[in-house]
């Protein structure tokens, strides 16, 4: 077989490669807008974002979420304000049943809103300390396949660390360098100002039917061991 | 081969390199065909490659402060887009067996005088990519990534993750194999 180099490289070119995507390249830029823009900048977006309903730049997606790093510089430091959780309910009131990290202990209150998303609130604990956006350790919410909002998104600044990953074999991303908007738009429903809040690191998760986001001011670990020991309530 | 080093190359990275996204982006494209094939190579599933690849992108802009300046990029980025291959093979826990398959006849390239000689050579051809088949994944992979990919030594090792002593011994033990194979 002398010619064994030449039928190898002759094979290369009659293989059945699949297609080679069109990849979308959108990368942070590097330079700062000024302050005065960057409001002007960040109402445009929103206002695209309420009229076509779907990011452009789409980097990342999950089952029923979106994360898109955008170009602008990061938006001022948030105040503590009230959390719009939703009304109070019991784990067993729950639309679904909720996944409950074990690693955390049982959450401190349950919350339901607009009947699709559960949240779960923890007090600050040894490696999750007190966010500076929510005053949590942990923040667990969760939406169902069949009644998650049919568009939830993020928007992450420059700076941001948007990374894609595997938890026990699922899709997930962190995201840390927060703070990034987080926004959804119910069923049917338009996308409103007021459903716009800011979060700090997040871990999104897949789990089965369920997104599953955490949220907090934990390291990338501490969210991996949170979500490795999520368990059906 | 997918032959599709930009001319210009060295400019480019060097825009690239001072934050001009239209520049990485121009890098990018010359190079995403190579870099999607070989997460595939790795990973064994399209889709898989395809993310891999699409990380690896923003890794590879995110790390071009540490890229020396006029040297190839290509290397560079492949060692970036196989080692993402290479996680989301590991976290995969298990990994299809990449099939290897050749074109649709007709759609091949047909090097052959006669019907009779193309019929022949295209028999030739599935028993020397069957063999391949046969092959233990490591010995496969080199093979495909200097002979399919026409991937240089470095790039081969840089694919690899191994020395490039490491890429020709490998690859000389496979073809070995390869020709008791298809003795």
């Amino acid at each position: 077989m002398t010619d064994l180099h030449e039928r190898l490289s002759a094979l290369g070119d009659d293989l059945d490669w699949p297609p080679t995507p069109a990849f979308e390249v959108r990368v942070p830029q590097r330079r700062r807008a000024p302050i005065a823009r960057r409001t002007l900048v960040l109402a445009a977006l929103l206002t695209l974002l309420l009229v076509a309903g779907v990011a452009a730049a789409v980097v990342i997606s999950l089952d029923g979420a979106t994360i898109e790093q955008r170009d602008e510089p990061r938006p001022p430091e948030p105040e503590i304000g009230a959390l719009a959780l939703g009304r109070p309910i019991e784990l067993a009131d729950a639309p679904f049943t909720p996944l409950v990290p074990e690693r955390a202990g049982p959450p401190e209150s349950v919350h339901l809103r607009d009947g699709i998303e559960v949240a779960l609130t923890y007090p600050p604990a040894r490696g999750r300390p007190r966010s500076r956006t929510n005053g949590l350790g942990l923040l667990v919410t969760e939406f169902r396949g069949d009644l998650h909002p049919d568009y939830v998104g993020k928007i992450a600044f420059q700076g941001t660390v948007v990374e894609r990953l595997r938890v026990d074999g699922e899709r997930a991303v962190w995201i840390e360098g927060a703070p990034h908007f987080f926004f959804y738009r119910p069923p049917g429903g338009q996308l409103e100002e007021r459903e716009l809040r800011l979060a700090e690191n997040v871990l999104l998760v897949e789990r089965g039917p369920l997104l599953v986001r955490l949220e907090g001011a934990f390291e990338r670990d501490e969210a991996l061991a949170l979500a490795r020991s999520l368990r059906p309530a | 081969m997918v032959d599709d080093r930009p001319r210009d190359e060295d400019r480019l990275v060097a825009r690239a390199k001072r934050g001009d996204a239209a520049a990485y982006a121009e890098l990018v494209h010359a190079h995403e065909s190579i870099a999607f094939r070989t997460a595939w190579l790795i990973t064994g599933s399209a889709a898989e490659a395809e993310e891999a690849a699409q990380d690896a992108f923003l890794k590879a802009y995110r790390s071009l402060k540490r890229f020396r300046e006029n040297a190839p990029f290509r290397p560079w980025l492949l060692a970036i887009v196989a080692n993402e291959a290479r996680n989301r093979r590991v976290a995969a826990a298990r990994r299809e067996r990449l099939l290897l398959r050749a074109q649709e006849a007709g759609v091949a390239r047909d090097r052959s005088p006669s019907p009779e000689a193309s019929v022949l050579e295209g028999e030739q051809r599935a028993e020397l990519l069957a063999a391949v088949e046969r092959l233990p994944d490591r010995d496969r992979t080199v093979i495909a990534c200097r002979y399919f990919l026409e991937l240089t030594e470095a790039e081969t090792a840089a694919a690899l993750g191994c020395r490039r002593g490491t890429v020709k011994s490998r690859l000389s033990r496979a073809l070995d194999k390869l020709r008791e194979e298809a003795a």
